[in-house]
């Protein structure tokens, strides 16, 4: 059958071998330029600091751990990262169940619509969507204008370079991501199933929450995980649209490797991070997503 | 009446998200076609000069220039791996399928600064930082899922009885699948390389730790600029990118529908 010059070998190798060949590529991908990346950074985080260079190598100490747990000022920017996070996740969250509600209840027009605006903000890079939240949102941007404009402000508000800025900048970039997740799951509900439940007389709202509600809830699950991934790791959000007080771990993380050249102290800082956002996956996992649609999304 | 009220302020809430969502990149595009070097909205003056200001800026044709070499460079890498990998875990199912599915999306629930620093630290080990290279393999971390996945998709639409038929015709597996299996999911293989070139595109906090300064892509280029101040060029640039995706993303909608676009990835 084959015709056995070299290149046209491989259907003769046996089944599972050529199962392994195709795999061989992303194991490749995936372990070598990640899992062992992961692992150089465990290995990093516990070495010993120095003030000549960036750690001691083949050196074995905790003292990133032990500067993590001891400084106070980590732990306002950790504490602050953290319900910054939380609060960015509750919000896109819910925007994104109500915009891909609106989506999915809309007819053939305004779902492309919505959907169309959604995806290019989705695929838009996130440094464009901060520029655009300073045209708009500074104190001489687009809105502050409009509303002086019609009497409705006697003044500019300050919205960028404090929370408001960090935290709508933020929302930029996650929404598109959470309206996306909830409306994937969302688009496989069938529309009988909320008409049999209006036809029985369940309002908007009770159908809403009877019926469209649980089913999202691996849309909600995946919404929640990514949001909180990015907010999580935010960094040019706060950095660019935030004060000095929107320090996140993230510019705190990056500031020890590349300005203070502290090596161990980063890297146990990133474990940290990581651990986080990976127990709260396992946590959702567990709870949100018996059938294991997160890992499908 | 509360009915209505609810009705309206529901459509008014959505109103307000969908302005939110797509009037700053409007206002982006509109500041790029202005005369003046301030950037202002309304523009006050049409013009396409700036347009022709970018030409003379080397570092930013530079910059475009990279953006598109790294992100060929990763579509071509995450197509191979992802088309690879989906037709090999066609035969697993249970747990064989749930790792080989973990292992990819893994990358995706870590946070981009930590990739960065993580390629950072590894790569310069070997010299690598601030090469092509390492850009494109850690664009490559993030495309590959979801190339992954959309092939993955179109390929459980695909009847293989007729890839099978193909064989027992005497054709390779490499031939059933150039001349049987790839022209019908073709769509789907497009879909997969625009995502996964788009990605690239715009991918920026990985990209911003990797790059140096041969290496920098748009996005990273636009950063260092907006660092300094608001910069014409950046609304320039921004607008070019954004027509660029805006194209790409038709083409891709043109050939399986927004529908399956935006749920497939």
């Amino acid at each position: 059958m084959s015709t056995g010059t070299g290149r046209l070998s491989v259907p003769a190798l046996p089944e599972r071998w050529r199962t392994l060949l195709l795999l061989l590529p992303v194991l490749l991908l995936d372990i070598g330029a990640f899992l062992v990346p992961m692992g150089y950074l465990l290995r990093l985080s516990v070495t010993a600091r120095t003030s000549q260079g960036a750690f001691v190598e083949g050196s074995w100490s905790i003292d990133g751990y032990r500067y993590v747990a001891s400084s106070d000022l980590v732990h306002q920017i950790f504490a602050f990262t953290v319900s910054f996070g939380v609060g960015v996740t509750l919000l896109a969250v819910a925007i994104g169940v109500v915009y891909a509600y609106a989506a999915w209840q809309a007819g053939r027009a305004g779902r492309i619509a919505l959907l169309s605006v959604a995806v290019l903000s989705l695929f838009t890079t996130l440094v464009i969507k901060l520029f655009a939240v300073v045209l708009v949102f500074a104190p001489q941007g687009v809105l502050n204008d409009l509303l002086t404009g019609v009497g409705l402000l006697s003044e500019p508000v300050l919205l960028v370079d404090n929370l408001v800025g960090a935290v709508l900048g933020q929302l930029y970039i996650v929404t598109p991501y959470a309206i996306l997740a909830v409306y994937a799951v969302l688009s496989t509900l069938d529309r009988h199933q909320v008409e049999a439940a209006r036809d029985l007389g369940a309002g908007r709202w009770d159908a809403f929450r009877e019926v469209i509600l649980p089913h999202i809830r691996p849309g909600i699950a995946v919404a929640t995980v990514v949001s909180f991934t990015w907010s999580i790791g935010a960094y040019a959000a706060p950095l660019l649209l935030g004060s000095g007080s929107e320090q996140t771990t993230g510019i705190l993380i990056s500031e020890l490797l590349l300005t203070q050249f502290d090596w161990p102290a980063a890297a146990a800082l990133a474990v940290i991070t990581v651990t986080l956002v990976f127990s709260i996956l396992m946590v959702i996992l567990w709870r949100f997503d018996e059938s294991g649609g997160i890992l499908n999304a | 009446m509360r009915k209505r009220i609810g009705t309206w302020l529901f459509r008014a809430v959505v109103g307000l998200l969908v302005v939110f969502l797509s009037l700053p990149l409007l206002i982006v595009v509109a500041t790029a076609f202005d005369a003046s070097g301030a950037v202002v909205f309304p523009p006050e003056q049409f013009s396409v000069r700036w347009f022709g200001a970018l030409l003379e800026r080397p570092t930013w044709i530079r910059s475009v220039l990279n953006s598109l070499f790294i992100a060929g460079g990763t579509t071509v890498v995450s197509m191979i791996v992802g088309v690879a990998a989906a037709l090999g875990v066609r035969r697993f199912s249970g747990a064989g399928r749930t790792a080989v599915v973990g292992l990819t999306v893994l990358p995706l629930f870590v946070p981009g600064i930590v990739i960065g620093i993580v390629l950072l630290t590894f790569f310069s080990r070997f010299g690598l930082q601030q090469s092509y290279l390492a850009i494109i393999v850690a664009h490559s971390l993030w495309a590959t899922p979801l190339t992954f996945s959309v092939v993955q998709a179109s390929f459980a639409r695909f009847d293989w009885h007729v890839a099978e038929a193909a064989r027992d015709l005497g054709a390779t597996p490499r031939r059933a699948f150039l001349t049987v299996v790839a022209p019908n999911v073709r769509a789907g293989l497009l879909v997969a390389a625009l995502v996964a070139f788009v990605v690239s595109l715009q991918e920026f906090i990985m990209t911003l730790f990797l790059s140096g300064p041969d290496t920098r892509t748009v996005p990273v280029q636009a950063w260092n600029s907006l660092r300094q101040g608001l910069d014409p060029l950046v609304s320039v640039v921004s607008t070019i990118l954004i027509v660029a995706v805006t194209v790409l993303i038709l083409a891709a909608s043109a050939l399986v529908g927004l529908d399956r676009l935006a749920t497939d990835t």
